[in-house]
């Protein structure tokens, strides 16, 4: 056991260094803010079967925002599902492994949208006030994941990256509070993306 | 990275993929045909006990203590009153199925107005079945509707008086009838212009019992000949079971 916690203390402790030490990526033309610098492309993640849409990096990429569309398909979900999704993620280390530049933790949050007539994003006036305390069109979830990526000069890309989402949605967060031991292991579903940057 | 690998096998063994929190996916299908089956597959018993279990919605933990409560009790199957979830998503209806499964008996639910947001309705029928529905066991009716008025702005058919009416019509060799829905008549959540009506064609149809959830408070009342009895929600950790045996009929109200 001990041994096994020095290894997590040296892992934690070559995350640090690595972070601090880090190779500057490729230097890019600075654009203004606006100017998406990546595009983000996902399977699952409670946003739809895919989606896909632009994002926004800050400080070397270690806080990223990003705008998805997202559709699910009747014939995968019973039904056509479409959001809108806005992240936020924070990606405090960065270490290089044999020409990859792995993140190993991201932690962040994001918001949902889904269109349509059988969800509301106020609450309907024949409900009174305080009637459902949450609205079925709009759902916040939190965000936890890694991701790897490398430069692909043949595409004239800055990086190709392949990431990974465990998501908690709200009702999965709100229900897991409150029942610890009948939802246990569902709090999370799998996102798996990948994300181009130029 | 031991810390992601396990995380990630853990995600790939339990439905890992979630396309939206409302779709229409996952195991559970036409449940209620599959109870009846396996009600009317078992030797027909003259005397048989079921339990009524209310709102279960935030209440899951809750829940899994009074299916371990009614392992020791016996009963031939359950009903839950409707608000099997709080938000009406696609695996709050997987856990209320893989509780209710518990039990190892066929069980029935009410559509609660909960379970009816977002896909809910076609969540619900896709899950179990049409909200209305009936059957007949051992001499006793039990019908099942929806009374979730205000969750679609009191259209004016909700409760469906008409469906009801044949549903309650006379037929040989019923004993007694029992009626199941969720937003008891006289709520503010009940079409106030149909609560009269419903009392009425319930009386006049010699209904013996009606039974409601939603309220969170146990309530047992007479009324127009009617019995009309309500369910603790599953946080009040009380739940009830009825007797039958012919024309004799008792509930009763445990605590776990």
């Amino acid at each position: 056991m001990a041994a096994h916690g020095s290894l997590r203390a040296s892992l934690v402790a070559a995350l640090l260094l690595a972070a601090r030490e880090a190779r500057p990526e490729p230097a890019h033309e600075a654009s203004p803010w606006y100017v998406p610098d990546h595009a983000a492309m996902q399977f699952a993640g409670a946003i739809g079967f895919l989606s896909a849409g632009p994002g926004w990096s800050f400080l070397d990429d270690t806080v990223e925002a990003a705008l998805l569309v997202g559709w699910a398909p009747p014939a995968l979900a019973g039904e056509d599902f479409f959001t809108f999704t806005l992240k936020g993620q924070w990606r405090p280390f960065l270490f290089d492994a044999a020409g990859w530049t792995v993140r190993p933790l991201m932690v962040g949050a994001m918001l949902t949208y889904t269109v349509g007539d059988d969800y509301f994003a106020g609450l309907p006036s024949r409900y009174d006030q305080g009637y459902y305390w949450f609205r079925t069109a709009i759902r916040p979830a939190l965000l936890l994941g890694a991701s790897a990526g490398r430069p692909v000069e043949a595409l004239n890309l800055r990086f190709v990256e392949g990431y990974f989402e465990l998501v908690a949605t709200d009702y999965r967060l709100v229900q897991f509070i409150r029942n610890p031991s009948t939802v246990n292991v569902e709090l999370f579903t799998l996102a798996l993306g990948v994300k181009l940057r130029f | 990275m031991r810390v992601w690998v396990t995380l990630l096998l853990v995600c790939a063994g339990c439905g890992a993929f979630e396309f939206h929190p409302y779709e229409l996916r996952g195991p559970h299908r036409d449940l209620h045909a599959r109870s009846l089956e396996r009600l009317f597959g078992a030797k027909p018993k003259q005397a048989f006990r079921f339990a009524v279990v209310g709102d279960m919605q935030l209440f899951l933990d809750d829940s899994a203590a009074a299916m371990r409560d009614l392992e020791q009790r016996g009963v031939d199957f359950v009903v839950q009153m409707g608000d099997l979830t709080e938000f009406g998503s696609t695996q709050e209806y997987e856990w209320g199925v893989e509780l209710l499964s518990r039990l190892k008996v066929p069980f029935f639910v009410v559509m609660g107005n909960h379970d009816a947001l977002g896909m809910g309705q076609k969540l619900y029928r896709r899950t179990f079945g049409p909200e209305s529905f009936s059957f007949t066991y051992s001499g006793t009716r039990f019908v099942f509707f929806d009374s979730n008025s205000r969750e679609y702005g009191f259209p004016g058919d909700i409760p469906n008086l008409q469906w009801l009416k044949t549903a309650l019509a006379p037929a040989p060799a019923v004993m007694n009838t029992f009626t199941f829905s969720h937003v008891p008549p006289g709520n503010g959540d009940f079409d106030d212009a149909l609560a009269e009506p419903l009392v009425k064609l319930q009386q006049k149809k010699g209904v013996a019992i009606s039974f409601h959830g939603h309220v969170h408070q146990y309530h047992d009342v007479h009324a127009h000949d009617v019995r009309y009895v309500t369910t603790d929600s599953m946080k009040g950790r009380s739940y009830l079971w009825v007797d039958v045996d012919g024309t004799s009929v008792q509930v009763q109200r445990a605590t776990f």
